[in-house]
């Protein structure tokens, strides 16, 4: 096989086509402050900025390798969007993600979407980004970008006991809310598809079954992950927190092209359920391993989760900014000498 | 510094006991730090944080596992340095299940940094029947109880005592090894318990 771009590979690799290794990458947020403190980017400022948000991302691929270059950072783009009020700590020290202050929605009428969407809240933002991005590092390098799931979003905007309570007993009416918010969230991949971006992550961290049923998660939310995967651009990846065996199978048919789970999920039981064919991505903790860990250990955990069932090793949520220099290295080399032959 | 998480559904009362425990726990010379998530979910204003010497810290936002985890280690670290409290009384908000923050607080904390005080789930009695027929919340409420070293049975004023009774048997069934206690802020019962448990409960991890 000639020799691959990272992009290649990670394309390859998502089209379920033959690679030389498994990518390394990410389909979350993945700036670290080694990168931040060398480009000299306050991460206050990061997320919203859009040649800060590029260099910060592409900085993962020129200054160790990551096989990426994933645009946004936070999880609250798409409620501001919707006229949810952020705090973007500008004024406290240390690393802090954005938060939402205040809630804009009581009902799927309160559900506005702006009709000039690309230019609304921090869309230019990351559209921005993508497009430098695009511009810098369009050959070598995959851009990924990511969109919270329906149900999640709805816990972004709609205070969460009354969405809770009103899925029960009148899940008709969270019903209305969802189909508002996957109209929204489809239009705003496409947005970022036509910006550039390759792979697309959807997000639905509010279906992990630490906190939702699996008879709820496929009766309320698999639908409208259905259809968002349907009318999405592609190459799609669907990402849900916790321990997801218990949906697994729902999850993979939802449509998208390759699953991620988190540490809590046993990979080897979820590979046993969706079978040799399904692209899993996962699952190491991003905390323990690759912040907390030693460098010597960061390589044999990830390499578990290759034996153990996934098809690319990609961290479980978010990589918090504080890894240290030496164990993103310590990742890299571990997964470019780890030998596994790919169908 | 001994963490102590305070959970439960939204509306159970965990602010209003928080802010309760810090003044009672000053009052007795205690230093206490409060982690919130949104520090404008948490109405402790200014002249309640002077004049109680507390500190109030915001911890962000992000994926409840991992960026908080992130943001939980980073302020550990700065409080000890710092105000060094005594008690670090943490209210994630949301949907953070107590045994995925427990387990964060012990995945990121040094050894020796702190210990673990016990985790306090408020219930909402005067809401007990419908919090756990709902199935959709079911599964968060009984996670939540699950979790729980001390199940305080909030707004126990507001609820006739057969009705208390009966949701102190449902919680009782969800989890048959926590210390359960009656609770009214508003006329102290409880009080006395909760913030003893604070102090000194041994919890295992």
């Amino acid at each position: 096989m000639a020799s691959l771009t990272a992009k290649d590979r990670v394309m390859r690799f998502l089209n379920g086509e033959t690679v030389d290794r498994p990518p390394i990458f990410s389909g979350m947020g993945n700036v670290i402050k080694p990168v931040l403190d060398k480009y000299g980017i306050n991460f206050a400022k990061v997320h919203r900025d859009p040649e800060l948000m590029a260099r910060a991302a592409g900085g993962m691929y020129r200054e160790f390798g990551f096989e990426c270059a994933v645009v946004p950072f936070d999880l609250g783009v798409e409620a501001e969007v919707l006229g949810a009020k952020m705090n973007f700590y500008d004024d406290v020290e240390g690393l802090l993600y954005p938060t939402v202050k205040e809630k804009s929605v009581k009902n799927a009428d309160d559900v506005r979407i702006p009709a000039d969407l690309e230019h609304a809240g921090r869309l230019p933002v990351v559209v921005g980004a993508i497009k430098a991005l695009r511009r810098e590092l369009g050959p070598d390098v995959a851009i990924g970008t990511y969109v919270l799931g329906p149900f999640t979003l709805a816990g972004q905007v709609k205070e969460l006991d009354a969405l809770y309570e009103e899925s029960f007993l009148e899940p008709e009416k969270t019903g209305k809310l969802l189909e508002k918010l996957s109209d929204f969230i489809i239009r705003t991949f496409r947005i970022y598809q036509d910006a550039g971006a390759d792979y697309f992550t959807l997000r639905e961290m509010g279906g992990t079954s630490d906190v939702m049923s699996p008879r709820s998660f496929k009766s309320l939310i698999k639908p409208h992950l259905q259809r968002i995967l349907s009318e999405m651009p592609h190459p799609s990846i669907l990402h849900i927190c916790g321990d997801t065996n218990a949906i697994i199978t729902d999850m993979a048919e939802c449509g998208a092209d390759a699953v991620s789970v988190d540490h809590k999920n046993c990979l080897a039981e979820t590979r046993q359920k969706l079978g040799p064919k399904a692209i899993i991505l996962g699952n190491f903790d991003p905390i323990k391993v690759l912040h907390k860990g030693a460098a010597k250990d960061v390589g044999p955990a990830v390499i578990e989760s290759l034996k153990g069932g996934a098809n690319a090793v990609w961290p479980g949520c978010d990589l918090w900014p504080e890894v240290p220099k030496e164990n993103m290295e310590a990742l890299m080399k571990a997964l470019k000498e780890f030998k596994l032959t790919v169908a | 510094m001994r963490l102590v998480q305070v959970a439960g559904w939204l509306g159970s009362g965990k602010t209003t006991l928080i802010i309760a425990l810090s003044k009672g726990l000053s009052r007795k010379g205690v230093k206490v730090a409060i982690l919130v998530n949104e520090i404008g979910a948490i109405p402790v204003d200014g002249r309640v944080i002077q004049d109680y010497g507390l500190t109030v810290k915001d911890i962000g936002g992000g994926c409840i596992c991992c960026q908080m985890a992130g943001s939980m280690m980073k302020t550990l670290r700065l409080l000890r340095e710092g105000p060094d409290p005594d008690i670090v009384i943490l209210e994630p908000t949301g949907i953070a299940v107590p045994h995925a923050v427990k387990e964060m607080v012990l995945s990121v904390a040094t050894s020796g940094e702190m210990t673990l005080g016990p985790t306090i789930v408020l219930f909402d009695t005067t809401r007990a029947a419908k919090l756990l027929s709902y199935e959709t919340l079911q599964g968060v409420i009984t996670t939540q109880l699950k979790d729980a070293d001390i199940i305080a049975l909030s707004k126990s004023d507001a609820i006739a005592d057969v009705d208390f009774a009966h949701a102190g048997e449902s919680v009782r069934v969800i989890n048959p090894r926590a210390q359960i206690v009656r609770l009214s802020v508003s006329n102290g019962e409880g009080m006395a318990e909760l913030t003893q448990a604070v102090e000194g409960m041994a919890v295992q991890a």
